[in-house]
């Protein structure tokens, strides 16, 4: 297995070189951050309804829409990726694709235990510490290919993210913030930032891998890769892709994380609650009672959602 | 007929990707089958061709995403599509709770009239399911 260990990369290589490996039949691990941040849409997320386009355009944020599922996200240096391409005939790999995970997510939950963090998988694709998520992963199955993405979260910008997405209200954009701070978790929050750098994640992530895949054999990009990564590039950001219709939700719904929603409930012309939902129930619910916006949280209530 | 709990109707024929075809003249209706449907998963989203479209066999019909997967529809025939299952874009759990009723896909006028060659029957895609079945097994035992 060719191990692609590349440290910083510009923001499109991080996401254009496993869809060039997999677009090629070629198998590989890439382990890499991105030196800029950037939005990255899931293949079905609706553009219109997911992102704040104005803020994205403030702030210079590119976007591009990968080809594997989940949601949008917002990349950037604080995020060590590790991306595993596959020829789809790999033995490794499971006709159920879900069942993969298990085994390609060992490597991160082995460099987080190393550092404290108590990871465990939440099926199907979650990895989460002390009951927050810790790590976001996505698969698809690309060309004669198939792509497993994940990433270790050494920090994350909560703020940034609450920013990138549309949502209704101001109010609904403190719930999210909230609600990705409650249930999410990085190393940040488990050792002073700075005491572990990308270079020893690295290395830990190699090791692990190395155990699941056997020996890795150290490349560079060669101009095959890179040629087909920037026709990619080209297809991955171009309007018509970006544009392309998505799944549409009749209600406001973003996921924070596996079985962890924050959703907008419209009641009658001028109200609407945002709620909570987690593992089916509502954890809290707010009102928002018009354009002031300023109503409290109700208190948690245990009750079925619909 | 049956494989295992799978329910594999015997009027059909099949692909080895685990899409089901119903030939009714020169059209055929088709669908992703029960066993198929259950190594997907939970389907979230459906994306399909619309009517009017080209496909081939072989190739992709549109995109489907589970819980954390997201893959190609691969083409059991080749043709015009002369509808495609509008519904499945709001309900797409109609393909895991009725693969071969509200969840067909697309319905296609045939392009070749030996259509089904390089299909199979029930009887020999029962016979594959139970092999499949077979490797699942072998796989969840060295995993």
């Amino acid at each position: 297995m060719h191990l692609y260990n590349l440290g910083a990369v510009s923001w499109w290589e991080s996401q254009c070189l496993y869809h060039a490996l997999a677009i090629l039949g070629r198998e590989g691990l890439i382990i890499c951050y991105p030196t800029t941040a950037y939005v990255c849409l899931g293949l079905h997320d609706d553009l219109e309804q997911e992102i704040d386009l104005d803020y994205c355009r403030e702030r210079g944020l590119p976007l591009i829409r990968r080809e594997t599922g989940g949601g949008v996200v917002y990349l950037d240096c604080r995020q060590l990726f590790f991306q595993l391409v596959l020829r789809r005939d790999n033995p490794l790999l499971p006709l159920r694709r879900e069942r993969f995970y298990p085994r390609f997510l060992q490597p991160a939950i082995l460099v987080y235990r190393s550092l404290g963090l108590p990871a465990r998988l939440r099926p199907p694709a979650d990895l989460i510490a002390d009951g927050r998520k810790c790590s976001g992963n996505a698969a698809g199955d690309i060309g004669p290919g198939t792509a497993y993405v994940g990433n270790l979260l050494l920090d994350f910008d909560f703020d940034t993210m609450s920013r990138v997405l549309r949502v209704p209200s101001p109010g609904f954009r403190r719930s999210l913030r909230k609600a990705m701070r409650d249930n999410m978790t990085t190393l940040a929050d488990w050792m002073p930032v700075g005491s572990v750098t990308h270079g020893e994640l690295e290395e830990a992530l190699v090791a692990g891998f190395a155990e699941l895949l056997g020996r890795l054999t150290p490349r560079r990009p060669d101009e095959e890769l890179m040629r087909t990564a920037g026709k990619v590039r080209e297809r991955l950001t171009s309007s018509d892709w970006l544009n392309m219709p998505g799944r549409k939700t009749p209600e406001r719904r973003v996921k924070i994380a596996e079985g962890v929603y924050l959703a907008e409930r419209r009641l009658g012309r001028r109200g609407s609650m945002t709620v909570l939902l987690k593992n089916g129930k509502v954890e809290e619910a707010t009102w928002r009672g018009g354009p002031g916006d300023c109503s409290e949280a109700a208190p948690a209530r245990s009750m079925p959602s619909k | 007929m049956r494989a295992g709990k799978w329910q594999i109707p015997e009027t059909l024929f099949y692909s080895h990707d685990n899409y089901w075809v119903k030939l009714d003249g020169d059209e055929a209706l088709l669908g992703l089958t029960e066993y198929g449907q259950s190594t997907t998963g939970d389907i979230l989203y459906l994306e399909l061709v619309p009517a009017g479209a080209v496909i081939r066999r072989g190739e992709s019909f549109g995109s489907i995403e589970s819980g954390k997967w997201v893959g190609s529809l691969v083409a059991p025939v080749s043709g015009i599509v002369m509808e495609s299952n509008r519904e499945l874009e709001t309900s797409p759990r109609n393909v895991n709770s009725d693969p071969y009723g509200e969840g067909w896909m697309l319905r296609v006028k045939l392009h070749d009239p030996c259509a089904t060659e390089g299909l199979m029957d029930a009887v020999a895609y029962q016979q594959w399911v139970e092999e499949q079945v077979r490797r699942e097994q072998e796989d969840e035992v060295v995993s």
